[in-house]
């Protein structure tokens, strides 16, 4: 008898306590910051290629004064967004995420970050697609550039001599660069079949290319999903096709394009196999650990044959993601603490060494003592420089958007569809957009 | 054996036994299916703080969408043949095994052992399979059907899955008839071979009417795995090329996170509860009708 009630004893308490567990997180988050104790913020970091470089960063920030202590938040698998939504749910938002097609749906969670330093350093442009009745929500995590990736050595045998990037201004001389490398041996070109590749970026230079003006290039997109355009006559949308038919004509993968993969493309350009390749400088770190020394650089892509018309001597520069503060589970402490943070980052010497060194990133800031010196970076920085710079109309995309386009272009660069095809598909995805 | 008289003591019963279990199915299971169906009827976007109803917006939006039905189309394409495959070569290895092959328990552990990889890992090893080793074979010996990647070819890509899946699944079912065979008393084999049954003949007349439970195990659980297949064909094909190879639950998912249309997500996932429970229940019944007592 007395085993029987020690035994219920044990079982009433063992569910008490998976109970108490199950809503005590959020008194024990309340006492945290009473006192003299550490302020405590989460980062939830999605980008899987610098987790290991921030885990270090923040290792030696959380050493470096007595005030904050930041943890981040593994993705776990998910993807940041459906991690996101989660932690939303559970009470328990980090305080600190990162995130771009998102902000639509997030924006009225987001801390006014107008009032933080780096504001009046932000490369101009950067922080439009944050901003909202005049308050900065997001600050621009880096700077990517996409377009036609060179391997110099490559081109400078094809053209006999150093090659220029400026001699490439339309599509006949575009062409008559493929032919050139053709004849010296290898091949012109490589498309990655990549969703993100052809139907996000790819696509960004017909939509980027419709208006110089950033205000009706968001008018043209609305009349896309309106319906009041019409692709099949319309001539940039016509003649950036022409060029991926070019494209298409050189792809050193021409005989299966779609079984194309991915992680092949940089060992084919650093191996000078092939002489461009559409892609972005992100590229150049897996590029880098094979030619070390290599030079390479960006090509605009032309998508008519004069060199005049708006977009032809650009190359797509954006911001593929911002660092956003939560205002709506945060405390005032924790968002001070995690604007503290963000600020370190791009404005103390060991943050912008981990930002431009460790990291890889192309700082969006004027700010900057520690500079990429790498040739790509260079090569960005030149069209940076220059104002050569085209918008990143994806990022005002619907997030389906190009997932949709790039299965259509995918059809076509595999022969199961015509031009007609595309431009129909493509065209009834935008007419039923939202 | 518990003989209780009071209803206090059979609650006490019930709270060491039942409760626990209850009440974890109950938070786990009923409620958020509960309120995944509320929410079906709502534009909530998974993380605003509020939202309206829509009535049967989402469903219409849902059974509107031609990907969904293309998606469910290759889905049911895809758990036909692995259906079919699976338990065909589940049934014969189980025979191989239990024939009294010289060291038989090894090759056990060695069919069982895909199933032990998790699906993205395997995914991962068998992309590097098609995509290299198949081709670099396929170049070498001039074998045209496997010079360039199955997984860059959409009908070719849906087979790539298939083979995955069933290499994954066959080993486990090869259990479950390991199992059904070890049942059959020896002395009915032993009868219908002295009424001069061959191998055949014991195998269509005697093995295969004894083990209908066993099929109805195996093909339950076939049927199930495949319809819900997510991390290989995630880590396989990724739904590609061109959302060709997107399965269901796959479709599922991307609708609701990645292109973040929760409800009609939400909906789609409904209905994709509605479709393989009813499919499931049907063949449950189906097979139960034609076991056999021995």
């Amino acid at each position: 008898m007395l085993k029987r009630t020690f035994s219920m004893t044990m079982m009433v308490i063992l569910m008490v306590s998976v109970l108490a567990a199950c809503g005590g997180g959020n008194n024990a988050e309340g006492n945290a910051n009473t006192g003299g104790a550490k302020t405590e913020i989460s980062v939830l970091v999605g980008k899987q290629e610098i987790s290991k470089q921030f885990e270090e960063m923040v290792k030696e920030y959380n050493g470096s004064q007595d005030k904050v202590k930041v943890s981040l938040i593994p993705t776990a698998g998910q993807n940041g967004y459906e991690r996101i939504t989660t932690l939303y749910a559970s009470n328990n938002a980090p305080n600190i995420m990162h995130f771009l097609s998102e902000f639509g749906v997030m924006k009225d969670k987001l801390a006014d970050l107008s009032d933080q330093e780096w504001v009046k350093n932000a490369n101009s442009g950067t922080l439009d697609y944050v901003t909202e009745d005049g308050k900065v929500y997001g600050m621009p995590m880096s700077i990517e550039a996409f377009g036609f990736l060179y391997n110099k050595s490559v081109l400078d045998k094809a053209v006999g001599g150093s090659f220029d990037p400026a001699t490439i201004k339309t599509q006949d001389d575009l062409k008559a660069l493929f032919d050139k490398i053709k004849a010296s041996g290898v091949s012109a070109f490589h498309i990655s079949p990549v969703d993100w590749s052809l139907g996000a970026h790819f696509t960004n230079v017909f939509m980027a290319n419709e208006a110089p003006d950033h205000a009706d290039r968001v008018k043209y997109l609305e009349d896309l999903k309106s319906g009041s355009v019409d692709l099949a006559a319309d001539k940039v949308f016509n003649g950036w096709l022409d060029t991926f038919d070019l494209m298409k004509e050189y792809n050193s993968a021409k005989d299966s394009p779609l079984a194309a993969q991915y992680d092949d493309a940089p060992i084919l350009l650093a191996d000078g196999e092939v002489g461009m390749w559409f892609m972005g400088n992100w590229a150049y770190t897996q590029i880098k650990e094979i030619d070390p020394d290599g030079e390479y650089g960006f090509l605009p892509v032309p998508v008519s044959n004069n060199a005049e018309d708006f977009g032809n001597s650009k190359i797509s520069v954006g911001v593929p993601e911002y660092w956003t503060v939560d205002a709506s589970q945060s405390t005032p402490e924790e968002q001070q603490a995690s604007k503290d943070f963000l600020n370190w980052m791009v404005s103390s010497e060991k943050g912008q060494d981990y930002y431009v060194n460790q990291f890889g990133f192309l700082p969006a800031y004027s700010n900057f003592t520690t500079k990429p010196s790498d040739p790509v970076s260079q090569s960005v920085l030149s069209y940076t420089d220059a104002e050569q710079t085209l918008e990143w109309m994806n990022s005002y995309y619907p997030p389906e958007a190009f997932p949709a386009m790039a299965a259509s272009m995918q059809k076509y660069l595999a022969g199961e569809t015509d031009r007609a095809g595309l431009t129909k598909e493509i065209q009834a995805y935008w007419n039923q957009a939202k | 054996m518990y003989n209780e008289k009071t209803f206090s003591s059979k609650l006490k019963v019930f709270m060491i036994f039942g409760f626990v279990p209850l009440f974890a199915f109950i938070t786990v299971i009923v409620i958020p299916f509960l309120i995944g169906i509320f929410m079906t009827f709502t534009n909530w976007n998974g993380s605003s703080s509020s939202f309206d109803f829509m009535g049967l917006s989402n469903y219409t939006a849902a059974f509107s969408d031609p990907v969904f039905w293309t998606s469910m189309w290759t889905t049911l394409k895809y758990v036909l043949i692995t259906l079919v495959l699976t338990n065909v070569v589940a049934f014969a290895l189980a025979l191989l095994v239990t024939s009294g092959l010289k060291g038989q328990n090894f090759f056990r552990a060695g069919f069982f052992t895909p199933n032990l990889i998790g699906g993205i890992i395997l995914g991962f090893v068998w992309q590097f399979i098609f995509s290299r080793v198949m081709t670099y074979a396929g170049t070498q010996l001039d074998w045209g059907f496997l010079s360039a990647s199955w997984l860059g070819d959409p009908d070719k890509a849906l087979w790539a899955l298939i083979v995955v899946g069933v290499w994954q699944n066959a080993g486990y079912m090869m259990l479950i008839y390991v199992a059904g065979l070890g049942g059959i008393s020896d002395s009915l084999l032993e009868a219908a071979s002295l009424d001069g049954a061959k191998f055949w003949r014991q195998l269509f007349s005697v093995k295969i009417p004894l083990m209908v439970p066993a099929f109805t195990i195996s093909l339950f659980l076939t049927l199930q795995r495949s319809f819900m297949v997510y991390d290989t064909n995630l880590s396989l094909t990724k739904g590609g090329p061109f959302r060709s190879t997107e399965l269901i639950a796959m479709h599922v998912y991307n609708e609701a996170f990645v292109y973040q249309n929760f409800g009609p997500g939400q909906a789609k996932a409904f209905i994709l509860f509605a479709v393989v429970a009813f499919i499931a229940i049907m063949q449950v019944s189906m097979m139960k009708k034609v076991e056999v007592e021995a």
